[in-house]
């Protein structure tokens, strides 16, 4: 049972608008594993976490979740499912009207009937854990930004949950806070059983504590594999995003007309419905 | 010929999209009236209640009660000025009376509502929604719409009618106090002849139903443009000035609708 | 804690506050007294004219409120108008049978009202009888009208 994987995505299709996002995404996410999805920005993956999540709805294909299909469940089965997962939002997303230790709180008053004394015993646990219990009294516009994802962290796994969606946590930290979330992600993985799916574009990072990598573009999956294989993957497209080249088959200009002919002024093409 | 048919057709093109796209958001906009509104609250919603109306009520008493003063002011002036030609001066208090409760409380009262507290909800939602806390208390596998806008919503519902009564009882204060301490009109007068030409049901009760109804679409409008904008900042001072401007028009509006109901057919 | 105690008062105080003012508006502004409908009696009186009389219109007597207009309406039998009172219940069984119901007005373009005055039969109106000695409202246009033709004959 335990080597099933944790979530299962089968040939996913989702729009916006007219603008295809995915078109046939598989994927198999492992229990109690760190599991990166990375790509160039723009290519949905935030919009892929709410999608697993069962805020947004796919057009065809579906996702399982522990074999559950999260957009066949009733509001009240997604809203019990939710509370096995945890996710951390690139804001950090903590409640403004909160402070630090009610954010952290927030989940076990809304879910548990715990005494009061327990629920401030768990929060500082998980307070410590992230290495903030002394800031339990800050309100959210009083922490530095990383701060406020680690106080974010404690609050996403305050339920023990059993996924964690982490939303580019790299994102906008300097070096220090940086390192710290890494070791955090580490961390937490391994003391809780924890499966994780990080969708970053920080490649250093992100290599660095996953322990496979699925890479997409275009709406598809162009690769996936441990960071070992990826590191020495042939196709371009894999390795200038892992190697981080200005250009190549993600081109470096926004498509435009020719440059010679843009720049002495002939009129352009324009088009016409 | 050609492109003169084709531009006329894509501006009707555009107008039925603009139709129905203003369906979809009005039947968007029911949709969620109905969400929030339906349920039981628990203790922790009469906590957050209790919260919004210190926030939505208690915070719009100055401005609210300041204004009716003004206005009773006003009106016993003005009223004075016309009644004493027909040396009718004693009806002063009669007309300050039914001018506030059966109209200008629960209009302005609703308008400055719409101003201080209605924009001041939107903001507030849209800025939650624009940091992600929304989505982040769904994921926690909390209903923002039971959890944020319910509360709202309840707390607007009840607090305009209380801020409509505390305009009106201001206002024929302030009237007493021109008409009477200033411009000498005789107290009894004042007083009795409002006593005889009020009437508990028609007039204090037809403008409590008012300001009902403005209260309930004010705080609809505010929250459901608050929870429906585009979260940007941009997009939070768009849907501030909607609340503002669409609150405003529909207070107005239903206001004609509801006088003709209540006192047109007499 | 303590910051969430005073707005739970603050918010205490404000609804207290919307309460009271309703019954101000109620008591003070609309002039409700709080015992009234329970105890009255009916009356009832037909009017060949009844101008401009409005249901709820006070009911005199020497100038004393002593009861409303509770409705009117057209009789059909005699095409006049029947007016119901509504007197205060201390009235009930004092009035004579030959009591008279005019309507008056107040001053030259008041509101008009019901003004009523006692006879000298032994007998007393009951609950649910009808005055039968009424008179009409004056109606400014008639007063004039005649006057005129007076001063044509004259």
């Amino acid at each position: 049972m335990t080597d099933a994987p944790f979530i299962e995505i089968e040939d996913l299709y989702f729009f916006r608008g007219d603008h295809e996002i995915f078109r046939g995404v598989n994927m198999t996410i492992p229990r109690g594993k760190v599991t990166a999805i990375m790509g160039p920005s723009g290519t949905g993956k935030t919009t892929l976490l709410k999608l697993i999540g069962g805020q947004l709805t796919p057009e065809s294909g579906r996702i399982l979740i522990d074999g559950q299909d999260v957009h066949r469940l009733s509001r009240k089965a997604l809203f019990t499912l939710r509370k096995r997962m945890g996710m951390l939002f690139q804001s950090g997303a903590l409640f403004s009207d909160l402070d630090v230790f009610e954010n952290v709180a927030f989940p076990l008053r809304v879910h548990t009937d715990l005494p009061d004394t327990m629920v401030r015993d768990l929060v500082l646990l998980k307070l410590q854990a992230v290495g903030l219990r002394g800031a339990r009294h800050l309100t959210p516009a009083e922490l530095s930004g990383g701060m406020a994802r680690r106080v974010a962290l404690a609050r996403a796994v305050a339920l023990d949950p059993e996924l964690i969606l982490y939303d580019e946590p790299f994102v906008g930290q300097d070096p220090i806070s940086m390192g710290v979330l890494v070791q955090l992600i580490k961390r937490l993985n391994q003391a809780l059983q924890l499966t994780s799916v990080v969708v970053s574009h920080d490649i250093k990072e992100t290599l660095s504590i996953a322990d496979y990598l699925y890479l997409i573009a275009d709406g598809q999956v162009i690769a996936h594999g441990t960071p070992q294989t990826l590191d020495i993957n042939q196709d371009p497209r894999v390795s200038q995003f892992i190697h981080g080249e200005p250009d190549g088959p993600v081109p470096f200009h926004y498509p435009a007309e020719a440059f010679y002919r843009d720049i002495l002024g002939e009129t352009p093409v324009t088009q016409k419905d | 010929m050609q492109s003169k048919f084709s531009n006329s057709a894509a501006r009707i093109t555009r107008l039925g999209r603009r139709g129905c796209d203003l369906m979809e958001a009005l039947g968007r906009a029911g949709v969620f009236l109905f969400q929030s509104a339906i349920g039981v609250p628990s203790r922790e919603g009469w906590r957050l209640w209790l919260h919004q109306m210190h926030f939505v009520g208690v915070l719009s008493l100055a401005i609210v009660l300041v204004s009716g003063l003004f206005i009773g002011m006003v009106l016993a002036l003005q009223g004075y000025t016309i009644l004493v030609d027909f040396g009718a001066e004693q009806a002063l208090g009669q007309m300050v009376a039914l001018s506030l409760l059966r109209e200008l409380a629960p209009v302005v009262a609703a308008l400055l509502f719409a101003g201080r507290a209605g924009s001041a909800l939107t903001a507030e939602i849209g800025l939650m929604k624009a940091t992600e806390q929304l989505t982040s208390m769904e994921m926690i596998g909390v209903d923002p719409l039971r959890r944020v806008v319910a509360p709202r919503l309840w707390a607007g519902f009840v607090s305009l009618p209380i801020l409509t009564v505390g305009f009106s009882v201001v206002g024929i204060w302030g009237g007493y106090l021109v008409g009477v301490e200033w411009l000498g009109v005789f107290e009894g007068s004042y007083w009795s002849n409002m006593q005889a030409n009020v009437a508990f049901i028609s007039d204090i009760g037809n403008g409590m139903i008012k300001s009902a109804v403005f209260a309930l679409v004010v705080t609809w409008i505010a929250v459901f443009q608050g929870y429906d904008l585009v979260p940007t900042s941009e997009g939070i001072s768009r849907a501030t000035t909607r609340t503002v401007v669409y609150s405003s028009l529909a207070v107005l509006g239903l206001d004609f609708v509801l006088t003709a109901m209540m006192f047109g057919g007499l | 804690m303590k910051r969430s105690k005073t707005m739970e008062f603050g918010v205490g105080l404000f609804m207290v506050a919307g309460i009271l003012g309703l019954v101000f508006l109620g008591l003070r502004v609309s002039g409700l007294t709080l015992s009234a409908p329970t105890q009255s009696f009916q009356l009832e009186a037909n009017f060949a004219n009844i101008g401009s009389l409005k249901p709820r219109a006070r009911v005199t007597m020497a100038g004393v409120t002593v009861g409303r207009v509770e409705a009117i309406e057209l009789d059909t039998q005699w095409f006049d108008a029947r007016v119901v009172l509504s007197l205060d219940s201390e009235l009930e069984g004092q009035l004579s049978k030959d009591s008279i119901a005019s309507i008056l007005t107040a001053g030259l373009l008041g509101e008009q009202y019901i003004g009523l005055s006692v006879g000298g039969d032994p007998e007393m109106l009951e609950d649910g009888d009808t005055i039968r000695d009424t008179q009409s409202a004056l109606v400014l246009e008639e007063l004039i009208q005649q006057f005129v033709s007076n001063m044509a004959s004259n």
